[in-house]
């Protein structure tokens, strides 16, 4: 103690911050105890989330891989017989039919998807926010409803039968929510400062929509598109109704098709064990499927978010 | 030339009843204020800004600076309830009611932004001509010698001539920032807009965007907004102060020579703030 602080009064102070450093230090124990509990809470909520993903891959895989073979991929499939009861033959039906309605689904709803995600995030008309209610609403629709759609308008209405255009076009529906919403957020998540880079440019609006703004989110477009179309390679519903199944490799657009999802549908309802064990074997490639897609759209965004680190 | 000086000093006096040639104001600002859903932003900004010559805007925050700024090439004309009333007169016509397109209009007055802001997307020569390819330009002999002469310009050529086709986001912020002052003076303005060019770059990158300043204004009218009085002081011909009103409205206090400004201003609130007892 120096004269100084003897001279000069301050108890208040000292107090002060002795019960400052006192509570303060009762508080960090509380904190680190909490902390510790809610990681344990987030692990076992981690381990509860994974155990029926990881049982079914292991079943899949397990299960599948003995199904898979050159017949299953190149060969139609074959009605079992009491004589042989194991002649399934291939699927390869579906995996033409499946590649053919997602080609058709992503030539109409891409377009259109990411054109109406664009006028969503550049236009702040009434009828912009009426549509983005409309796009939420059905991107939360249950997919049987795109199924009926598709079956009353174009099986029904237009008269053109069970066909790969229906079925494509129920899936268009379904993916298009999915593509305007994504591209929107990648729009809207463009930094203003570019657009006005553009404008100070004299370039007109719609220049910096196409050669600013659509390029900078295009990483974020690409990935929404991927898992739209991951979706819709997976969707049993909207098919069902539509798309008429078949035998054939057919994949013309105005013929019935079938499809990977109908096909489990289909075998899983066989009185035949063999038919119903090739299930697995088609499940595991629509998996593959999807997993490749998603892998594809993961890959993407980590891309955009490295460059614009 | 101590004609055009005398001029140039007595036409900086406003409201003085010289007034200086046509020919020797590159904009003239009478009475601007920009507002926003009816709140005042700023007001009572009148003064002329000379050829060839940069004039700074300073001010402490909120003194409206940017918000002036950015009405000279109307880019508040996107943002919704902003509206910009008075006359600013570029070359003698009225950008906002006169014979001249908002697209024409920011061909002639250039901007540069706080942060660089080069296309992520585009290489550095696309980011160079691409405010040619928005208007129409597509010539590749013409690019390229405009390309070349800008980077030049902004004292880039140098160090990105070998790579060209390389994105502009390997560029450090100086670079960009040079890059985008390039890519505004590719279109040959005549004014050139700079919102705190150097606020977001390290000493020496500000350093030579000022030395760069200086250079250019041989070609191009400078008009920049700067928070450092060092700067404006070093580097600015004229100068115009802006200070929050007590309804939180930005206003011109005082427009004059930056001599003037920084020795002996005539309101006494100028010389408070650029010895730096406020702001």
């Amino acid at each position: 103690m120096t004269m100084i602080d003897e001279l000069v009064p301050q108890p208040e102070s000292s107090n002060t911050r002795d019960a400052i450093r006192r509570t303060a230090h009762s508080h960090r124990a509380r904190r680190v105890a909490i902390s510790r509990v809610m990681m344990i809470l987030c692990g076992v909520a981690l381990v509860l989330t994974a155990i029926p993903l990881v049982l079914l891959l292991i079943q899949l895989i397990a299960r599948g891989t003995s199904q898979l073979s050159a017949t299953f991929f190149t060969k139609i499939p074959q009605s079992p017989s009491l004589v042989d009861p194991n002649a399934i033959g291939g699927v390869s039906n579906s995996i033409i039919g499946t590649l053919a309605l997602t080609t058709y689904a992503s030539i109409m709803a891409i377009p259109i998807g990411v054109l109406t995600g664009v006028y969503l995030a550049e236009s702040r008309s009434k009828l912009a926010s009426t549509l983005r209610v409309i796009a939420h609403t059905m991107a939360g629709a249950p997919s049987i409803l795109m199924g009926l759609f598709g079956f009353t308008l174009l099986v029904k209405y237009f008269q053109i039968g069970f066909t790969a255009i229906a079925g494509s076009f129920a899936l268009a529906v379904l993916m298009l929510p999915v593509i305007a919403i994504a591209t929107e957020i990648s729009v809207r998540n463009v930094p203003d400062t570019l657009r006005e880079a553009g404008l100070a440019l004299g370039a007109k609006p719609h220049k910096v929509s196409l050669k600013v703004v659509i390029p900078s989110a295009l990483t974020g477009i690409v990935t929404g598109c991927l898992l739209a179309v991951a979706r819709a390679i997976g969707e049993t519903a909207p098919v069902l109704l539509t798309i008429g199944g078949g035998y054939l490799n057919e994949w013309r657009p105005l013929n019935p098709v079938s499809a990977l999802p109908l096909s489990i549908y289909m075998n899983a309802k066989s009185e035949w064990p063999s038919q119903r064990a090739q299930v697995w074997g088609i499940a595991l490639v629509l998996v593959a499927f999807v997993f490749v897609l998603s892998l594809t759209a993961r890959i993407w965004a980590s891309r955009k978010q490295k460059r614009n680190s | 030339m101590e004609k055009i000086m005398s001029d140039a000093t007595a036409a900086v006096n406003v409201g003085s009843e010289s007034v200086k040639t046509q020919n020797q104001i590159a904009m003239s600002l009478k009475d601007v204020a920009v507002s926003f859903n009816g709140k005042v932003a700023v007001r009572d900004a009148t003064f002329d800004v000379t050829k060839n010559k940069v004039t700074s805007l300073i001010g402490p925050s909120g003194s409206g600076k940017t918000t002036l700024l950015r009405g000279l090439n109307r880019l508040h004309d996107l943002t919704p309830g902003a509206k910009v009333s008075g006359q600013i007169l570029l070359e003698g016509t009225d950008i906002y009611r006169g014979d001249i397109t908002v697209t024409e209009l920011r061909t002639r007055v250039g901007m540069v932004f706080q942060r660089p802001n080069p296309f992520p997307t585009m290489s550095i020569y696309d980011n160079v001509v691409s405010g040619l390819r928005f208007n129409g330009i597509k010539k590749k002999s013409i690019l390229d010698e405009v390309a070349e002469k800008s980077l030049r310009d902004a004292a880039l050529w140098e160090s990105v001539e070998s790579r060209l086709k390389v994105s502009a986001g390997n560029l450090s912020g100086g670079e960009q920032q040079r890059l985008c002052i390039a890519r505004a003076l590719a279109l040959d303005p005549e004014v050139l807009l700079m919102d705190e060019p150097t606020s977001a770059l390290d000493p020496i990158a500000t350093l030579r965007i000022e030395e760069l300043m200086v250079t250019l204004k041989e070609r191009v009218t400078i008009i920049i907004v700067t928070h450092n009085m060092q700067q404006a002081a070093r580097i600015s011909d004229d100068c115009a102060f802006l200070l929050m009103g007590e309804d939180r409205a930005g206003e011109l206090i005082e427009f004059d020579t930056t001599e003037k400004i920084f020795n002996n201003p005539n309101d006494s609130r100028t010389l408070d703030y650029t010895l730096g007892r406020f702001g």
